[in-house]
């Protein structure tokens, strides 16, 4: 695929993809309704349902999946690891275990919990690229990955011991929460992770000639006169940063950082200035098009959206490993 | 959201507002054609064979000689139904959400009546145990018989679930007679409330139990029956589990006249920006209701249906 017809087809499915989020729900509605909804004209209870309710929630899908996607590329670049990503490397993990302590200790808003979900998600990381360097170096992907998984498991066990005395519903919300949901999205909270995101990842964008000197291998990086130690402490905090962010606003959504820069890659994109750009575009695609699948899927009910995106990336990470291996 | 996935909400905590739960149907194990035994099922409605099994087809042992005199009870239903029909001093143990009547709360708390901790209920040397008839709850009724315990499983969902536990309850304890009495009470205070609000017009309710994810209350629980006697209608009195789950699009296009919620839910939606799309919220048409009388479908159901029908038609039960 040429490069130039990757942006065109980025930017119309993602546009496409968010007017279906806008226009298919629970609620059928004709496009006619539609747009005298979003114009605040008809129904009230359309309009509500339009502009309240699926307005905020494909905003915030689009900045998740944006987050993630730029945050996974970002981590694969810096890591030399084709299967890094958020969710794998136990960054997310940790940073719900930052959230649920943060909500124990009764902080709740759009602005203190990616804070604690931030300390949480760098503390993971950190612990996972010490493993891996005492486990006999970066080199072997796999070896990381391992670390991600056993501070998975332990983030996991962690907000498991915090719950125990919880009453049903409370650890029924836990679950959800950590299946990840866009449900409930509202504009602040939109607006927080927007500016999250954009700070990050115009932090990462900044960083992308290191990254790629960084995929290029740490002895490269120092001919060319780049710390890659520092460069790549930098990104790692940012990337977390960045995905503590998306946990905070939505919950666990997995594998959305390890599927996009593959895409992205796969269109002949390799330098990070273009991938990052390139991962935000087709993330927020894969999110909004999966929380789409949540909401229609099983109405009323709705399916964890974290779920949603496992079905997809878990055969295309076993894909992955075999073409590693 | 994350805000309010954790706020601790105690009332309502309770088996039969868990979902994906199934009723264990025990058929007439004389109809040997199973589409016969369905039928049946679901024309008769006592489940079991007999007017004399639990809710896990097991026998209940008739009163008098072998009378139980301890008794863990784990669920609020079937303890606040003990002490109202007397046989309080016999409870030696309840879960922490057993708080009616007052002197139940100064029964030993044994922990959750879901997957029960079967030592700390042991450690009571109880000779009856009631426990609710889900799933999760068959090995602790095995472990429990095993270690010589009678044990009755029920599962009291619905109004007529409640008679027949009643009635189960009565007889294992040696007194049907005010079983009965308690039973008749509810019925009579029931159809008072039926009959004052017959004619009225009914309002359109959305009884919010959770919001992450957002849990209502459907055809298969009681709260639904008392809602329909105490003159409204459930907006989601076509779905058939007791407490389903929906969500928020669906509630707005559903369009309740009224919200009915506890205290600390109908805080959280007033405070909400997105359960604004709600035209009962913006209205203000939030009610509170006491999540701790009209949780439990038991010897209180009465007086919830009238504080229910108090609510949606204010004056109407003077």
């Amino acid at each position: 695929m040429k490069r130039a017809s990757f942006w065109v087809l980025a930017v119309a499915i993602l546009a496409v993809l968010m007017i279906l989020g806008v226009s298919w729900g629970t609620v059928s509605l004709t496009p006619r309704a539609v747009l005298a909804a979003l114009a605040g004209r008809g129904d009230r209870n359309a309009i509500e349902i339009v502009r309240a309710l699926r307005l905020p929630r494909v905003a915030l899908a689009a900045l998740v999946g944006a987050g993630l996607g730029v945050s996974g590329a970002a981590l694969q670049g810096s890591l030399r690891n084709a299967l890094a990503e958020p969710y794998l490397l136990g960054v997310s993990g940790g940073a719900a275990v930052g959230a649920v302590i943060g909500v124990a200790l009764g902080f709740s808003s759009a602005v203190a919990l990616p804070l604690f979900a931030f300390a949480g998600a760098a503390a993971a990381i950190a612990t996972a690229i010490l493993i891996a360097r005492a486990a006999g170096g970066r080199a072997d992907p796999r070896v990381l990955l391992m670390a991600g998984v056993i501070i998975g498991a332990f983030a996991n066990a962690a907000i498991m011991v915090v719950l125990s005395g919880a009453p049903a519903n409370t650890m029924r919300s836990a679950l959800w929460w950590m299946m990840g949901s866009a449900a409930g999205a509202d504009w602040p909270q939109v607006a927080w992770l927007a500016g999250y995101t954009v700070l990050a990842g115009g932090a990462l964008l900044w960083f992308a000639r290191d990254i790629d000197i960084l995929a290029l291998g740490e002895e490269s990086a120092t001919a060319l006169g780049v710390d890659a130690e520092r460069a790549g402490r930098r990104v790692f905090l940012v990337s977390s940063l960045l995905a503590a962010a998306t946990v905070a606003a939505a919950g666990l959504v997995g594998f959305v950082g390890l599927v996009v820069p593959h895409l992205v890659r796969a269109a002949g994109i390799r330098r990070h200035r273009a991938l990052l750009p390139g991962a935000a575009l087709a993330g927020a695609a894969l999110v909004v098009l999966a929380d789409l699948v949540a909401r229609v899927a099983h109405p009323p009910a709705e399916l964890p959206l974290g779920a949603v995106t496992a079905l997809v990336g878990v055969p295309f990470f076993l894909v992955q490993l075999r073409r590693l291996s | 959201m994350a805000s309010s996935a954790f706020v601790s909400w105690r009332a309502l905590a309770h088996g039969h507002l868990l979902p994906g739960t199934v009723p264990f149907v025990r058929c007439a194990r004389a109809v040997p054609v199973l589409a016969l035994c369905v039928v049946a099922c679901r024309a008769a409605s006592p489940r079991r064979d007999a007017m004399s099994a639990d809710d896990f087809g097991e026998p209940v042992a008739r009163g008098s000689a072998a009378t139980p005199s301890r008794i863990v009870s784990l669920m609020p239903a079937t303890t606040e139904l003990l002490f109202a029909i007397g046989a309080g001093p016999r409870v030696v143990g309840r879960t922490p959400w057993d708080l009616w009547s007052d002197s139940a709360r100064r029964v030993a708390d044994v922990g959750v009546g879901l997957r029960p901790n079967i030592e700390a209920v042991l450690a009571q040397r109880p000779d009856l145990v009631l426990l609710y008839a889900t799933g999760e709850n068959r090995a602790a009724a095995q472990a429990l018989r095993a270690a010589g315990v009678a044990v009755m499983a029920l599962r009291i969902d619905r109004l007529e679930d409640f008679r027949r536990a009643a009635r189960l309850i009565g007889m294992a304890i040696g007194d049907s007679a005010r079983a009965a009495t308690v039973v008749d009470s509810v019925d009579h205070t029931l159809a008072r409330v039926r009959s004052r609000t017959a004619g009225l017009p009914r309002p359109t309710v959305f009884w919010h139990v959770w919001d992450a994810p957002i849990i209502t209350i459907a055809r298969g629980s009681f709260l639904d029956e008392l809602l329909t006697i105490a003159g409204g209608r459930n907006i989601y009195e076509d779905l058939s589990q007791p407490s389903p789950q929906v969500s928020l699009e669906d509630v707005v296009r559903r369009d309740p006249d009224v919200i009915l919620a506890g205290p600390e839910g109908a805080a959280r939606i007033r405070a909400s920006a997105t359960w604004r799309a709600v035209r009962a919220v913006r209205e203000g048409h939030v009610l509170v209701v006491d999540t701790s009388l009209i949780g439990h479908p038991s010897v209180r159901m009465g007086e919830a249906a009238t504080v229910l029908a108090h609510l949606l038609h204010p004056g109407v039960m003077q």
